[in-house]
């Protein structure tokens, strides 16, 4: 089955495409771009580094734009499948979604409606294993977004190491430990299906202590 | 011994529709055996069959109904998700509407049951078809609507659940596993 990925180029959208790459031709990525961070249904890329992931992966980018709200999202979302099926014969779509049933119900309500099979391979996972297994796989991620007490701009930059999982299963209480209440954000570096990986040259942090967000001023692709 | 069967055509929709299902028997302290709808399933030492959802355009596994007819005489409990729902009330002849439902809708208890403890509860429904009425081998525990959501096959512990408990409804499976 032909099928593409929801991508952010963050660690799920990167996880579920690796488990989709072991049994299906994985044939573009599909990225929605909101206005902004608050953005009730998607991550909020960087739109550069997206492209920039794209390439290494070798795979076609479909990209749209929508403002931050429900209607807008779906509708792009509409759109861009819709693409990713008239181009490049996609059967279905795969999901990083984790436990939101307000995301799940949207995406397969969208993805019935164009004939798409949904498939979500991370549904219901615990969160800290979802982060150890990026890193069992070898995946290089960094933190770049945060909003949230207890989480402070130190971390912005840095890599998840299985000390900062510790650190944010400790914190469970306050923080989701995978992010996905939007607490944090991250961006992939480089995991196994990418032929080079991203090198962050220059970079600033902008927000307070417990709601900040790194920019990439400058990034290239590297050999590995 | 459980026996968890599995629906799903495709191995990647076994993360999101299986694995949930295992990891609650697996917290709950059970042995399971997980086998999937094409083969035979081995009744044997087995106490309790979870029959699991699959994705919503998945239907492979109706081509395979005979391999769940053993049920029928079998004497342990079996909990019915979803997919499992759709085959049980085949096997005890029943006849499933077109009755799509994605997203999370209240279900109304309407007879007391082991399986819930409350009178109303909020489901994540996933489904294309459903039953609007049951044949006499049924009764009706649970609807949504003018859909059974939840039903027990009559002189058995035979229970079918339309949507899926795992999503939030985590109690109804650790509630049947511990009959």
């Amino acid at each position: 089955m032909k099928v593409c990925v929801l991508y952010s180029g963050g660690k799920d959208s990167n996880l579920a495409l690796f488990k989709a790459y072991r049994e299906f031709e994985v044939v573009c990525l599909v990225s929605l771009s909101p206005k902004s961070e608050e953005s009730v249904l998607f991550h909020y890329p960087n739109v550069e580094l997206v492209k920039l992931q794209a390439e290494s992966l070798k795979l076609p980018l479909i990209m749209k734009t929508c403002l931050d709200n429900e209607e807008s999202g779906l509708k792009a979302l509409y759109e861009a499948l819709k693409e990713a099926k008239e181009v490049y014969d996609v059967e279905g779509v795969i999901t990083g979604a984790i436990r939101s049933t307000y995301q799940a119900t949207r995406f397969q309500r969208v993805c019935d409606n164009l004939n798409l099979w949904c498939f979500n391979p991370l549904w219901l996972r615990d969160e800290v294993s979802i982060l150890n297994e990026v890193l069992d796989y070898g995946f290089e991620i960094v933190f770049t977004r945060i909003a949230g007490y207890p989480l402070n701009r130190a971390i912005l930059g840095k890599k998840l190491t299985r000390k900062t999982i510790k650190t944010l299963e400790n914190m469970r209480e306050f923080v989701n430990p995978a992010g996905e209440g939007g607490e944090y954000e991250t961006l992939v570096l480089d995991m196994p299906l990418f032929t080079k990986k991203l090198k962050i040259v220059d970079y600033e942090i902008v927000g307070g202590d417990y709601d900040a967000m790194l920019i990439v001023k400058s990034v290239e692709l590297v050999e590995k | 011994m459980i026996t968890v069967v599995s629906t799903c055509k495709y191995k990647l929709s076994e993360e999101e529709f299986v694995r949930p299902i295992v990891e609650i028997v697996r917290v709950c302290g059970f042995d399971y055996k997980i086998v999937r709808y094409y083969e035979i399933i081995d009744l044997n030492d087995c106490s309790k069959v979870i029959i699991c959802g699959t994705a919503l355009r998945d239907f492979d596994y109706l081509n395979h109904i005979d391999n769940f007819e053993l049920l029928v005489d079998f004497e342990g409990d079996v909990l019915g998700i979803c997919a499992g729902y759709y085959i049980l009330a085949l096997l005890f002849s029943n006849e499933l509407v077109r009755m799509k439902k994605i997203g999370v809708y209240d279900v109304k208890i309407v007879k007391e049951n082991p399986l819930v403890e409350t009178k109303n509860i909020r489901g994540y429904f996933l489904h294309n078809y459903a039953l609007k009425d049951i044949n006499d081998n049924l009764e009706c525990l649970a609807v949504h609507d003018d859909e059974v959501s939840i039903f027990r096959v009559k002189r058995k512990n035979f229970y079918g659940i339309s949507f899926h408990p795992e999503v939030l409804n985590k109690e109804l499976i650790v509630n049947f596993l511990k009959f």
